[in-house]
C-alpha cells in the first residue's frame, strides 16, 4: 500500500509544482513589468466653466515631465502627460476618468482631482491602485483609508481659517462672507466660523450665491447693508466681475477689501474682474490666501526655470510660481519618479509602498529638490530626502501635508507678490 | 421696506432682459411649434458678436442692433435649412428637439474654438445711477428696460395693426387654412424666425451688458429662465412672455433679498410650478387664444 501510495502522491505533487509554476505560483511574487512611456494623468477639467483648473495642473505636468525625460526618463521609460478631462462636474467625471483608466496605456501616477469631482474620482483612482497627488481641498479626505491618496495642500476648513487669520490681521474685524455655491467654497465655512471669533473678529453675515446669475443686485444691496470691512470671498471669475461691478454701481463706485483663496490667482479672474472694475482695486485690495513656499529656494529655481522654459508653459508661469497646489503636483510628480526608481518598478501598486520613504526626514539621507538629483543619488545607492518646492512634506496618518499658509497680492500684469506668511500650526490650532 | 422697492427695481431690470428673450422663444414656438433650444446658443453667439463690434469702437446700442440683425439671419438659415425641412419629412417633435440641442451644443463649441473659454466684458459700467421711487438703476439697465418695451410695443403693433401681424398670427392659428386663404406660409415663417431671432440677438447683448462679465455659456444658462417665463406666461403667447420675464425677474430678485440668495432660482421655479398647477395654459394661454380666434 506504501508504495502505491508514494506512486501516486508523486504525480500529483508533480502536477501540483506544475501548476504553480505555471500560474507564476510557488510561493513568491513576480513583480509587473511595463514597456513603453509611461503616462502621468492629469484628472481635471479641461472643458467647462472651471476649464481654467486644466491649464494650471497641466503646466507642472509639464515641467516635470520636461526634467524627468531630460534626465533619462524613469528606469528607462519616457513619461508624458495625459489629460483626463472630468469637466468639474461629478456627473461627466465618473465615466471619464473610468474610461481614461481603463484605456490608457501604462497609467502609472497621477495629479489633479480636484474639489468639484474629488468626491467621484479619487475613490476610483485609488481603487485602480494609481497613486496619485491630489489638489483637492475637500474636508472629507482631511481623515481617509485611501491607500494611494497623497495631499500637499491644506485642507479647504484650515484654508477658511487662514483667510480669517490674515483678515484680521488687516484690521478687517467685520467682515461678510461671500461664497458660491460649490463644494469647494463651502468646505472654507467651517474653519472660518471657527477661527474668526477666537481672533476677536466679527463675520457679519455670510451669503451663498449662485454661479452665473443674471443679477447679484439685490445679494449687494443686502452686503451693502451690512457695511462690512471686507468681503471673505469665493466665486469663479465671471461671478466676481458681475457682482463687484454691480457692488460699484450701487455703493457710489467704492468697492470693500477681498480675502480669496490664491485659486484665484489666474489669468482669467484677474483679466475678468480687472476689465469691469478696474486694474487698482484688483492690485490694491485683493488678498490672494493659500498654501506658502518659500521662492528661494534651489527646488523652487528649478521648478520656475522649468516652467519659464517650455513654451507651453512659458507664459503662465510668473502666475504659476506663486500657487501652491500645482507645486504640489510638481513636487508629488516628483516623488513618485523617484519612488519608482526606490522600488525597481513603475506598477502603482508596487512602488506605492515607496512614496512616504522618499520624503520621511532621516539622518545621513542626501537632501534633493529635483528628481535628477534624486536619481543620481539612488543610482549610488544612497538614501534620499525630497524637500521640494513645498519645502519638506511632513505627511500624516492620513497622507495629508498641510503645510504652511502666505498672502499674496497681484501685480499689474497679472502676476503675483507674496506680501506675508500664516503660521500652519496657527491655523491647525485655531481650528482645534 | 428699502430692501423690497430696490428689489423690484432689479426684478424689473432683469425681467426686461428676460421678457425681450422670451418674447422671441414664444413668437418662434407659436409659429413654427419648434422647441428651439439652439436659442441659447444663439443668445452666446449675439454677445460675442457684439463684443466683436464693440472691441472696434462700436457703440454698445449699435452693436446690440448689429448682433440682433446678425442672429436674425442666422435664425432663418437655422429654420429654413434644418429644422423646416425636418418637419417637412415628418420628423418627430421630439427628435427636431434633440436637433437643436445638438446644433446648439456644435455652435457653442464653435465660439469657444474661436473666442476661447475665458470670460468677456463689453469693459467697466461708468454710466450714471437712477434713482426712481425708491428704485436703483443704472442708465445702462433704463435703458434695456427702455428698449424692451419700446420693442414689446413694435410687436404688439405688428401682429395687430399689420397685414404681415395679420398673416403671422393666422398662420400661427392654423397654417394650412393660412395657406389656403392665399398666405406664402413659409415667407411669414422665415419672417417670424427673422423677427425672433432678432430680439433673441438684442436680449443676448443686452444680458451681456447687464452681467457685465459673461463667456460661451451665458446663453444656455440663461435659456431655462427664459423658457420658464415663456410657459409662465403661455407658450407662443408674446404678451405672456412679456410678464412672465417680468415675474421670474422680479420672484428671483425677491427671494435673492429675503432668503438664501443660493436659492433665488429655485424660488422662481417653485413660483412656475405652483402656477402651472393652477393655470396649465399659462397666465395667458386661454385668455390670449381667445383673441387670437376672434382678432
Amino acid at each position: 500500500m506504501g508504495t502505491l501510495k508514494s506512486r501516486l502522491v508523486s504525480p500529483l505533487a508533480l502536477g501540483a509544482v506544475f501548476l504553480m509554476v505555471a500560474c507564476g505560483g510557488g510561493g513568491g511574487t513576480t513583480i509587473p513589468t511595463q514597456t513603453g512611456p509611461l503616462s502621468l494623468g492629469v484628472i481635471a477639467p479641461f472643458t467647462g466653466p472651471a476649464a481654467e483648473f486644466g491649464k494650471l495642473l497641466s503646466a507642472p505636468c509639464v515641467a516635470a515631465t520636461d526634467l524627468i525625460n531630460a534626465a533619462g526618463g524613469i528606469s528607462g521609460h519616457q513619461i508624458a502627460c495625459t489629460s483626463i478631462d472630468d469637466t468639474g462636474d461629478a456627473a461627466d467625471a465618473v465615466p471619464n476618468v473610468t474610461r481614461a483608466i481603463a484605456t490608457t496605456t501604462n497609467l502609472d501616477m497621477a495629479i489633479g482631482l480636484e474639489s468639484n469631482t474629488a468626491a467621484t474620482t479619487v475613490p476610483l483612482v485609488n481603487a485602480a491602485k494609481i497613486p496619485f497627488f491630489t489638489t483637492n481641498g475637500l474636508t472629507s479626505f482631511t481623515k481617509n483609508n485611501l491607500q494611494y491618496y497623497y495631499r500637499m495642500t491644506p485642507g479647504d476648513d484650515a484654508n477658511g481659517a487662514a483667510f480669517a487669520v490674515w483678515a484680521v490681521r488687516q484690521g478687517y474685524k467685520n467682515i461678510d462672507i461671500v461664497f458660491q455655491n460649490n463644494i469647494g467654497s463651502e468646505g472654507n465655512l467651517p474653519g472660518l466660523n471657527a477661527a474668526m471669533p477666537k481672533l476677536g473678529g466679527k463675520i457679519v453675515n455670510q451669503y451663498t450665491i449662485p454661479a452665473d446669475a443674471a443679477s447679484y443686485s439685490s445679494e449687494v444691496a443686502r452686503v451693502i447693508a451690512d457695511k462690512p470691512d471686507a468681503l471673505i470671498w469665493s466665486a469663479d471669475p465671471q461671478t466676481t466681475a458681475t457682482f463687484m461691478s454691480s457692488y460699484k454701481q450701487l455703493n457710489n463706485g467704492v468697492l470693500p477689501a477681498m480675502v480669496t483663496a490664491t485659486d484665484s490667482l489666474t489669468p482669467d479672474f484677474f483679466n475678468a474682474v480687472k476689465k469691469v472694475v478696474g486694474v487698482q482695486y484688483v492690485t490694491q485690495s485683493i488678498w490672494l490666501v493659500g498654501s506658502y513656499f518659500d521662492q528661494t529656494t534651489p527646488a523652487f529655481n528649478t521648478y520656475k526655470a522649468a516652467l519659464l522654459a517650455d513654451a507651453k508653459t512659458h507664459d503662465i508661469a510668473p502666475v504659476l510660481s506663486t500657487v501652491g497646489p500645482p507645486a504640489g503636483a510638481y513636487d508629488g510628480i516628483n516623488i513618485m519618479a523617484l519612488a519608482m526608481i526606490m522600488a525597481h518598478s513603475t506598477v502603482g501598486s508596487v512602488y506605492n509602498a515607496d512614496v512616504l520613504k522618499i520624503v520621511l526626514p532621516k539622518a545621513g539621507a542626501v537632501v534633493v529638490g529635483n528628481y535628477a538629483d534624486g536619481k543620481a543619488a539612488l543610482a549610488l545607492g544612497k538614501q534620499i530626502q525630497y524637500v521640494g518646492v513645498l519645502g519638506q512634506p511632513a505627511f500624516d496618518q492620513y497622507h495629508n501635508s498641510a503645510g504652511e499658509f502666505d498672502a499674496n497680492k497681484f501685480n499689474a500684469d497679472g502676476s503675483a507678490t507674496q506680501v506675508g506668511t500664516i503660521s500652519g500650526a496657527q491655523v491647525i490650532g485655531l481650528l482645534a | 421696506m428699502q430692501l423690497l422697492i430696490e428689489a423690484i427695481g432689479f426684478g424689473i431690470a432683469a425681467g426686461a432682459v428676460l421678457a425681450l428673450g422670451a418674447v422671441g422663444f414664444s413668437v418662434q414656438f407659436g409659429m413654427s411649434n419648434i422647441l428651439n433650444i439652439t436659442y441659447g446658443s444663439l443668445m452666446t453667439l449675439a454677445a460675442y458678436i457684439g463684443l466683436f463690434a464693440i472691441d472696434r469702437g462700436v457703440n454698445p446700442w449699435a452693436a446690440l442692433a448689429l448682433a440682433g440683425i446678425a442672429v436674425g439671419i442666422a435664425s432663418v438659415a437655422l429654420h429654413r435649412w434644418l429644422l423646416a425641412p425636418l418637419a417637412r419629412r415628418g420628423t418627430r417633435p421630439f427628435a427636431i428637439v434633440i436637433v437643436t440641442v445638438s446644433a446648439g451644443i456644435v455652435l457653442q463649441y464653435v465660439i469657444v474654438a474661436v473666442a476661447g473659454p475665458d470670460a468677456q466684458s463689453y469693459g467697466e459700467q461708468s454710466g450714471q445711477t437712477f434713482h426712481l421711487l425708491g428704485m436703483i438703476m443704472s442708465a445702462s439697465q433704463v435703458t434695456i428696460i427702455v428698449l424692451a418695451t419700446v420693442l414689446m410695443l413694435g410687436l404688439h403693433l405688428l401682429l395687430t395693426r399689420t397685414t404681415l401681424g395679420r398673416a403671422m398670427r393666422a398662420t400661427s392659428s392654423n397654417r394650412i387654412l393660412a395657406q389656403s386663404c392665399g398666405i406664402d406660409t413659409d415667407l411669414i415663417s422665415d419672417v417670424a424666425w427673422l423677427i425672433s431671432g432678432a430680439l433673441c440677438g438684442a436680449a443676448g447683448v443686452a444680458l451681456a451688458i447687464t452681467t457685465v462679465s459673461f463667456d460661451f455659456s451665458i446663453g444656455p444658462i440663461f435659456l431655462i429662465p427664459m423658457i420658464a417665463a415663456a410657459v409662465l406666461g403661455g407658450i407662443g403667447q408674446p404678451y405672456g412672455a412679456m410678464v412672465g420675464g417680468l415675474v421670474v425677474g422680479i420672484a428671483t430678485e425677491l427671494a435673492a433679498a429675503f432668503s438664501n440668495p443660493a436659492y433665488s432660482e429655485v424660488v422662481a421655479f417653485g413660483i412656475l410650478i405652483v402656477m402651472l398647477l393652477v393655470r396649465p395654459r399659462g397666465l395667458f394661454g386661454a385668455a390670449w387664444a381667445t383673441r387670437r380666434l376672434m382678432a
